[in-house]
């Protein structure tokens, strides 16, 4: 069997172009894409996350791992469908209503693409409605909202609410997180996780769909 | 204000801790009588009465000179160099320079009769009357009289603005005042404290009572809604455009001041988003609007303001910096007062700190300090240009305890990388680089304090050093110029300024990544 130890480097140093080259040079070898996923893209990306959650990495190098390590996907996703492949789930994500902030956000969907769950993000300023159309649209297993500023956490509660009333709640584990998000306020407002940062995100996604 | 309980030190300072022998001192025109603790630096109490260091202090511009009328101050080198013979012989030093050692009556020269602190072209038509000018800031309110006829400050006031117990930016604030029950508490109060302020005005000087005809309040978006009780609503969540951006007029009476019937009262307009009159004001100041070549003006405080452009094109922005730079999310952050580090610099390969009140216990670290800290550090090869603290246990030791942690100096990179990407926007939307930029206004009180050279290194400015310079505090300085200019002008200037929203701004994103990290020292050098 062939070492793709290359592709585990090139995301882990966010060297995009040779990323995506092995990736490439690897499919053409008829490389199995679901080993490539399993052995060397997750365990970069969770390397990746460590080194954000230690400080070791910060904004930056986070973003251009994640960069490289979807160039490497792009290339396999297609394939992963073809087999029938199953994602680890699937997560719907956004910013909530009324805020714009959307760097940790996107921080916590790559990582979360990068640890192989589906990820259907709703972008930024997303409605109760959206959220709750989108997951109910998509079968999706787990909803993630992000708030930045402390006049449009309370969004996170109307689309909690949208979800009950909606019918969804009970298909899927609500996770919220941003800047001002504080353990207490998920449990005051009924959410199933908390996280600081991009790597708890994907501990809890893990322990909401029972991966360890 | 009590100045026995002043907070903010200079940072050449001694400290007149363990010293109880006050001093008197009175200042004139203004008349004000005052009693502190030897070696108190004059700066600190100057300060505290609205005196502006347009140099930050450092003994280069003249513009904060006294002349001594009783009592003595000894020469400094910066006097020999910038006074002329007769200056000096007829008592004039520059305060920055001293501390109090013995019973002093200082004549100000600001009080005197410049508009601005600077050698400013400003002209004002002279009339009759009284006018004030305020600057309600978010933490402080600032407020001066003005002899309308000759421009002179006949008295200042400052205080600290008590809604900061609701929420200390301004978007705790907007959370607070959004319903009805909020509102009305915040607007009471601010009006009040207002009113109280003027009140002292008019009392020490009776005769001002009738011939106050103006007072123009400038203030950022969020305090021009509570100073004119607009709906805080649409300033809660995304598109942050609220329809009350204009400028409002109106009497006392409309207000519930029970004071001078016959003046007007003006609160100068807002551009958009956050960024307010406090920054139309800054403009007015800087007079941007009149320059040929391109200036800049930035507010280095929790919203991060830019404005860039001259007399033909002016465009701004608010880059959310957040707190940073007044030491606040930093482990040992802290305001300059005494026991803060204000100043790090490099003495033989090692990081050397110095303490606000000379001798006093290290207790924490201020924004100057913060950015000079890692200016040096990088320049040492403590923190790479990614951030990274490579050394485990992954701190900057300082003076003990005081000391950065990984974790503080990424906050830096947020706050530097996001007034840098502004700046850079900003200069994208006109189309210019920075070559273009003349001047570089730093406003506000940090933008006095903070190192040049060291915010050069860490990337938070990334432009010449000759060009950057401390401004002092444009919003009040732009609120007497609004005091002599008439409605349409100012309302004009509002709508020539266009605001550049970030957060729609398709680059964005990725400048503000870029900019997060620091300069290496080769790119440093180069520029
Ligand atoms: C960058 C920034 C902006 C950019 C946003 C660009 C963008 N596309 O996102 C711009 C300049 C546009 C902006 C605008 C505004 N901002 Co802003 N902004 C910031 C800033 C400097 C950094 C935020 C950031 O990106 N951090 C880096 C990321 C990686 O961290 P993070 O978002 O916290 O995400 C991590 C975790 O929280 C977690 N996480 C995040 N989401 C989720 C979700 C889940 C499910 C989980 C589990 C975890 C998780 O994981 C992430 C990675 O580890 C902060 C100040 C600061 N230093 O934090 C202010 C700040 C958030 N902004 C603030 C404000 C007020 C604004 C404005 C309203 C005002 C203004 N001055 O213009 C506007 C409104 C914008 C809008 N429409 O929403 C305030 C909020 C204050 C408050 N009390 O609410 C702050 C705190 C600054 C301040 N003034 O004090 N801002
Ligand atoms: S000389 Fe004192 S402030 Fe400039």
């Amino acid at each position: 069997m062939d070492d793709y130890k290359q592709l585990y480097e090139a995301i882990l140093n966010g060297n995009f172009k040779i990323a995506k080259e092995v990736t490439q040079q690897a499919l053409d070898k008829n490389a199995d894409p679901q080993m490539l996923v399993q052995e060397y893209m997750i365990p970069a990306m969770n390397e990746v996350g460590r080194r954000y959650e230690a400080n070791e990495y910060f904004v930056p190098e986070l973003l251009i791992a994640a960069r490289a390590m979807k160039a490497s996907l792009e290339l396999i996703r297609p394939l992963l469908v073809q087999q029938g492949a199953q994602p680890a789930g699937r997560v719907v994500i956004g910013t909530v209503k009324g805020d714009l902030h959307d760097i940790g956000k996107n921080l916590v969907a790559a990582m979360l693409e990068g640890s192989g769950f589906e990820v259907i993000d709703l972008g930024v300023d997303v409605s109760p409605e959206k959220f709750t159309t989108a997951a109910r649209d998509n079968n999706a297993s787990l909803v993630a909202m992000s708030a930045l500023l402390t006049t449009t956490m309370g969004s996170m509660k109307s689309t909690i609410e949208a979800l009950k009333s909606g019918g969804v709640r009970d298909k899927v584990k609500i996770m919220i997180g941003g800047a001002p998000i504080t353990q207490r306020y998920a449990d005051e407002i009924g959410a199933d996780g908390y996280s600081s940062n991009a790597n708890g995100a994907v501990a809890l996604a893990r322990k909401f769909v029972g991966i360890q | 204000m009590d100045i026995h309980s002043l907070r903010r030190r200079d940072h050449r300072g001694r400290t007149g801790q363990g010293v109880s022998s006050a001093i008197h001192i009175k200042l004139v025109p203004l008349g004000v009588d005052l009693h502190v603790n030897v070696h108190t630096p004059l700066h600190d109490i100057l300060f505290q009465h609205g005196v502006e260091f347009p140099c930050g202090g450092k003994g280069q511009c003249k513009g904060c000179r006294v002349r001594v009328m009783e009592g003595t101050l000894p020469m400094s080198d910066e006097e020999r160099r910038l006074l002329t013979d007769e200056e000096r012989r007829a008592g004039w030093r520059l305060s920055c320079r001293h501390t109090a050692q013995t019973d002093l009556t200082l004549h100000v020269a600001q009080w005197e009769s410049a508009i601005l602190a600077d050698d400013s072209h400003f002209t004002f038509v002279p009339r009759d009357g009284i006018g004030i000018a305020v600057d309600i800031g978010s933490t402080t309110l600032v407020a001066q009289m003005i002899e309308l006829r000759t421009g002179t400050v006949r008295a200042v006031n400052t205080a600290l603005n008590h809604q900061a117990r609701h929420g200390a930016d301004v978007m705790s604030r907007v959370g607070f005042g959004v319903n009805h029950a909020g509102r009305r508490i915040l607007v009471d109060m601010i009006r009040r404290q207002i009113l109280t302020m003027i009140e002292k005005f008019l009392e020490t000087s009776p005769a001002a009572r009738d011939e106050l005809t103006d007072i123009v309040l400038v203030g950022n978006t969020v305090m021009h809604h509570l100073f004119c009780d607009f709906d805080l609503e649409p300033l809660s969540r995304y598109p942050f455009s609220s329809p009350h951006l204009d400028s409002w007029e109106g009497t006392p009476a409309e207000l519930g001041w029970r004071i001078a019937p016959h003046a007007r009262v003006r609160v100068l307009p807002c551009f958009g988003g956050f960024v307010g009159s406090d920054i139309l004001a800054g403009v007015l100041a800087t007079r941007i609007h009149q320059s040929e070549k391109l200036i800049c003006l930035i507010d280095l405080g929790t919203n991060g303001e830019i404005v860039i452009g001259n007399q033909e094109r002016m465009r701004c922005c608010s880059t959310a910096a957040g707190p940073a730079f007044e030491g606040a999310r930093i482990k040992m952050g802290m305001r300059a007062a005494t026991g803060a580090i204000s100043r790090v610099r490099i003495q033989d390969g090692q990081l050397q700190a110095h303490i606000v009140g000379e001798g006093s216990a290290p207790r924490g670290i201020c924004g100057s300090g913060l950015v000079d800290a890692v200016a040096c550090a990088l320049d040492l090869g403590l923190v790479h240009s990614s951030g990274r603290i490579p050394q485990p246990p992954h701190k900057l030791p300082l003076i003990d305890p005081v000391h950065l942690t990984q974790t503080d100096i990424r906050e830096l990179q947020l706050a530097k990388g996001a007034i840098a990407a502004g700046v850079r926007i900003l200069l994208h939307e006109l189309g210019a680089s920075v070559d273009d930029v003349e001047r570089v206004h730093l406003a506000g009180a940090f933008g006095n304090y903070i190192s040049v050279a060291s915010a050069r290194r860490i990337g938070l400015l990334n432009i010449p050093a000759d060009r950057i310079h401390p401004a002092g505090n444009t919003a009040l300085l732009g609120a007497k110029v609004a005091l002599f200019t008439d409605k349409e002008s100012i309302d004009d200037l509002a709508r020539r300024i266009s605001h550049v929203g970030l957060s729609s701004h398709p680059q964005f994103q990725d400048i503000y990544v870029e900019e997060m990290t620091f300069p290496t020292s080769a790119v440093y050098q180069q520029s």
